[in-house]
């Protein structure tokens, strides 16, 4: 031994049992942050590259443009990237659909947003890229490499190869008109008053102190708003500081639990070497120098537990991803995910895991230096004096007898050993609470969850009316037989009818309507007198959903029942009463509309004239009310949607002129939307779909499976990152009650062998520890719950920043984490009572006698 | 030459009706090379004298002079480096840090002051208290009499100006009790040192060169050598 600083490592050899659980505890809390830290950034670059995919990845642009501004541009200094779009002409094609031909130069396919599915981008003016659900309908339905006419940039019908194929969009499809490229021939620029101008600027420019001088150039600049935002080159920099908020304060609260965790080991551990402490000093020890040893033991801990929580955080996030990759996934709906090495991240979380580790060890390692040399000389077991605290209140443990007496004594004797215990399972059990919370909102957020997801295909019929004006009867688009067909192909998740829907009037009573909504938005709604009440007039969407989108709604119950039996046996409706309006505040925010519960009445006005009469207005009854809508938008805007079976929907549309259109859909099903499990081969479920809209007139496919896929491997992405948080979470949590119970427990041996050697029987022992545990567990639960609430409450505020939705107590989360704290507090008092019923009674009296 | 001053020598706890004088106006001086025992009766004050020699607590009045130093005129941390300098401390329950084997247990002294140790010192220490064959051995593997030899080897192992033992064969059976005591009287003779011992033990008291006996915080008889008795 070359000096007496080798006795860290003596120490934390000796007690090697610890110090693992406390470089454990190191280990996640540096895994976690360094992990939390990448994810932050992650979502941010995903969030930037989502916007680029979206909008483009332009940063300002010139709607109208001279050859002198183009000059200006392609000259300056600070401009990265130039792209020129000039819009063509549209070309009309079979069945109402358009597309345009757009020609751009090379620029510009870099920075408008383009995205190949197959093949290349446009060569040559004779070249072009279209969107993959148009091929079908160009004149001669061409494949990749095919050629089709299209009006040319000159308004003139032009012969184009096609060489490329891009991803299909929903929007276009439902626009039924699309955009397709060619490029621009570079000797002949067309730059005029038509031909519009995008441009990045060079990195590490002030895109915010530029836009001024840019906008000086010509009064039609504009900008990329979103793509700005997130690079935090816009004014409102809100999202950015909400993110930022967010982030820090997760970490603020795992370098918390990681000094709860470290404090409580090494205070502890100081308490049992507090006479070796004495001793070092009656040999002369100075007070720095014992102070020293403790913090030399914190050094050895973190030098080995933060580089390697660093490897595990960063090796645990890269090892997930890739499996995720190779499971054909495409990370956060990025082509090519690369886990981005941030140094700041890296750096940020070795200096936080050594300065909490100091942090933790500073106090017991002041205690250890303040230790009086008399003291030990003493040889007094303990050199905390006990001041036993009498409460007037008496325990409600002193109600399970002498072993609940005895518990509740020992709890109150120590204070500052109470606060400890208590304070790390209130830390574990919000840390839990917070995670939770803001897990289950992050998945809100950024995962649109509805069962809209999982369409991949829809096939819809227009009617039409014949020669004299009258509507043509709808009828079933696919059979009931067809639809079993095709619920039986390999991948199908669910084939679901769609069918025409009514919009009528609710009449919600005075009292029934949310009087917040009409604070929070200014939203007005006319006033009606129906049966002596006053009632708001309530605009609604009155759905019919056959049995495969019941059985889908029975998820989204909050109250009732989604049984279509139950529901048409007594003319019941289901009902989503909760919106999500603009707010005044100028946010979209998610809240109850009206106050209806299961069992009320509810009145539906069919018909559009003024004044409510018997004829027309119908009554139903809310069987069940659900969350968010199943199908469709999750949330109306400010209205509601009632959702029937058949026979209710029948009854209602009767209230409906029969010259109505609406009747001539009835409950004819107009429409199917497809379903796919994840992961599912769409191919042959295409090939189905399009015999079937060959051989139905009228009828057409809509292709969003690779959309949809896309959205779904999203939100299982989400699912498997916000688990695994939560899953290392529990594990901190766990370690950090356990290290405490257990050490509480152990610094006691030599009490409890002597109410062993007094008559007290290891039973009785265990009754006393374990009601110790549970009265912690119940003590720590009630703050960790009040705490972890209000902490979930402030980024909640924040979150609501992003987007708003209520506030929901966290409820369950604070369920787990009680209910877990308690277990795991009983669980680990076990270990210890048995290698103390296996020890020699003797030997632990007269240790340190 | 004196090697301890004390004078008058106070020390009382608590205030008021609770007060306890544990020290009551101690005086007298010490020789180098005299073999000291302090006796008396429990709670006569005997171990908070030993307390106020060593510069662990504080008197409420009074000095103490070691080897010319006025102990509690030092600030604490001085105090600590005097003590690790020049006082050897012997506890009656051995008190041996269990993480360090023999040999570091006698020199931690040293090691503390961040002195490499006189190694031909040390391993006649060692023989001289006939550890030579324990020397890597943890103090749980060694046997009372041992650790107890391993704590006067501590004491002595930086040629202190005093060593104080408190009760040193108070946790010994007859025959190692004998062997600490010859091996402090050893270390009178052999290292000229200064030993001050407390203890119940009549042998001890006879084996003294002088006798300090206490009773209820005074010094109430002081038996020079060849009394051989009180």
């Amino acid at each position: 031994m070359k000096s007496y600083g080798a006795m860290a490592g003596r120490y934390l050899k000796q007690q090697r049992r610890r110090s693992i659980l406390t470089i454990v505890g190191i280990i996640l809390s540096v895994a976690l942050i360094s992990a939390l830290g990448t994810m932050g950034q992650a979502l941010k670059d995903n969030m930037i590259l989502n916007a680029k995919y979206e909008d483009g990845s332009f940063h300002i642009g010139f709607s109208k443009s001279t050859p002198e501004l183009y000059e200006t541009l392609k000259k300056h200094m600070l401009v990265d990237q130039l792209g020129i779009y000039r819009p063509g002409e549209s070309t009309s094609l079979q069945g109402n659909y358009k597309v345009e031909l757009g020609s751009v130069d090379e620029g510009a396919l870099k920075l408008l947003p383009a995205h190949l599915q197959e093949g290349r981008l446009p060569a040559s003016a004779d070249e072009l890229i279209v969107e993959q659900w148009l091929l079908d309908l160009l004149p001669g339905t061409p494949k990749l490499n095919g050629s089709a006419e299209l009006n040319g940039p000159d308004g003139k019908p032009h012969a184009y190869r096609i060489v490329g194929i891009m991803n299909n969009q929903k929007i276009t499809q439902l626009k039924g008109s699309s955009k397709a490229y060619t490029l621009m021939d570079p000797a002949h620029l067309i730059i005029d008053s038509k031909t519009a101008l995008f441009l990045t600027f060079k990195p590490g420019v002030d895109i915010n102190r530029q836009l001024t001088d840019f906008s000086k150039l010509s009064k039609d600049m504009f900008t990329n708003t979103n793509l700005l935002a997130l690079m935090g080159e816009s004014r409102d920099t809100g999202l950015n500081r909400a993110l930022a908020i967010i982030f820090g304060t997760l970490v603020g609260l795992v370098v918390l639990s990681t000094v709860a965790v470290i404090y409580n080991a090494f205070h502890i551990a100081v308490l049992e070497r507090i006479r070796q402490f004495g001793l070092l000093r009656t040999l002369g020890a100075s007070p720095r120098q014992v102070r020293n040893l403790v913090l030399r033991e914190a050094t050895v801990l973190s030098v080995i537990g933060v580089p390697l929580g660093l490897l595990i955080g960063w090796s645990g996030l890269w090892l997930v991803l890739s499996l995720m990759a190779k499971g054909g996934m495409k990370i956060m709906m990025m082509e090519k995910f690369q886990l981005t090495f941030h140094w700041w991240i890296i750096g940020g979380s070795f200096v936080i895991g050594f300065l909490a580790v100091y942090l933790a060890a500073w106090l017991p390692a002041r205690k250890a230096s303040s230790v009086s040399p008399v003291e030990a000389v003493k040889g007094a077991g303990s050199i905390v004096r006990e001041s036993y605290r009498r409460l007037r209140i008496p325990s409600v443990l002193s109600l399970l007898g002498i072993e609940g007496q005895m518990a509740s004594n020992n709890i109150r004797r120590n204070r500052t050993k109470f606060r400890i215990t208590t304070f790390s399972i209130v830390i574990s059990i919000m840390l839990f609470i917070v995670f939770h919370y803001f897990t289950q909102q992050t998945l809100n957020l950024t995962t649109t969850t509805n069962e809209d997801d999982r369409v991949a295909f829809q096939l819809t019929r227009n009617f039409f009316s014949d020669d004299t004006g009258k509507p043509q009867q709808a009828s079933d688009i696919v059979s009931d037989d067809k639809m079993k067909q095709l619920r039986e192909l390999p991948g199908v998740y669910g084939v679901y009818g769609k069918y025409q829907s009514i919009d009528p009037q609710a009449l919600v009573p005075d009292k029934q309507f949310k009087n917040d909504f009409a604070k929070k938005t200014d939203g007005q709604f006319e006033q009606v007198k129906w049966n002596g009440q006053s009632n708001k007039v309530v605009y609604s969407r009155l759905m019919l959903y056959d049995e495969a989108r019941f059985q889908e709604a029975a998820k989204y119950v909050i109250s009732g029942t989604a049984d279509p039996k139950k529901l048409s046996a007594a003319d019941g409706v289901l009902l989503i009463q909760t919106v999500k309006p603009l707010t005044v505040a100028g946010k979209k925010e998610i809240m109850p509309l009206t106050r209806y519960k299961v069992g009320d009445k509810l009145t539906l006005m069919t018909d559009y004239s003024k004044m409510p009469t018997a004829k027309q207005v119908r009554e139903v009854t809310v069987a069940g009310i659900l969350t968010q809508s199943p199908f469709d938008a999750a949330y109306q805007e400010n209205s509601l949607v009632i959702i029937a079976a058949k026979p209710t929907f029948a009854k209602l549309l009767e209230a409906i002129p029969k010259t109505d259109y609406l009747n001539s859909y009835g409950t004819a099903r107009t429409g199917i939307d497809v379903a796919l499990k994840d992961g599912a081969d769409s191919n042959l479920i295409k090939q189905n779909l399009e015999e079937i809209a060959r051989s139905t007139p009228g009828s057409r496919l809509i292709d969003i499976a690779a959309e949809q896929k896309e959205t779904r491997n999203f939100n299982l992405q989400m699912q498997i990152f916000v688990y695994s948080f939560l899953v290392i979470i529990g594990v901190i949590g766990s370690l950090n009650i356990i290290n405490t119970v257990q050490t509480n427990l152990l610094l006691r041996r030599r009490e409890i062998g002597l109410l062993q050697a007094v008559g007290m029987t290891m039973g009785q022992i265990r009754r006393m520890a374990s009601a110790e545990g549970v009265w912690f567990g119940v003590i720590g639960s009630i703050w960790g719950i009040l705490l972890g609430a209000g902490f979930s409450y402030f980024l909640y505020v924040q979150l609501s920043g992003v987007q708003g939705m209520p506030f929901e107590f966290p409820w369950s989360a604070s369920l787990i984490a009680g209910g877990a704290a308690l277990l795991v507090g009983l669980i680990s008092v076990q270990g210890p009572l048995r290698r103390m019923e296996k020890a020699n009674l003797i030997e632990e009296l007269r240790e340190e006698a | 030459m004196n090697v301890i001053n004390v004078d008058g020598l106070s020390k009382s706890y608590g205030k008021g009706s609770t007060q306890v004088n544990a020290l009551h106006d101690v005086s007298f001086s010490i020789k180098q090379g005299e073999f000291v025992a302090v006796v008396g009766a429990s709670g006569s004050g005997k171990s908070t004298l030993l307390h106020m020699l060593g510069g662990l607590d504080k008197p409420s009045s009074g000095y103490v002079h070691i080897d010319g130093e006025n102990l509690y005129a030092l600030m604490e941390k001085q105090r600590a480096v005097f003590r690790r300098r020049k006082i050897g401390f012997i506890f009656q329950s051995y008190n041996l840090i269990p993480v360090l084997n023999v040999e570091e247990n006698i020199q931690l002294p040293l090691l503390l002051d961040r002195r490499q140790p006189d190694q031909a010192y040390i391993n006649d220490l060692i023989h001289t208290l006939g550890l030579h064959e324990r020397r890597k051995h943890l103090p749980s593997e060694l046997s009372g009499g041992q650790q107890q030899r391993v704590a006067i080897g501590r004491a002595l192992a930086y040629r202190p100006a005093i060593v104080l033992a408190d009760e040193p064969t108070g946790n010994l059976d007859s025959a190692n009790g004998r062997e600490v005591l010859e091996l402090l009287k050893l270390a009178v003779r052999q290292y000229h040192q200064t030993v001050i011992v407390i203890s119940h033990d009549m042998n001890v008291a006879a084996e003294a060169d002088r006798v300090l006996n206490m009773q209820d915080g005074k010094l109430i008889n002081d038996t020079s050598s060849g009394g051989r008795g009180i």
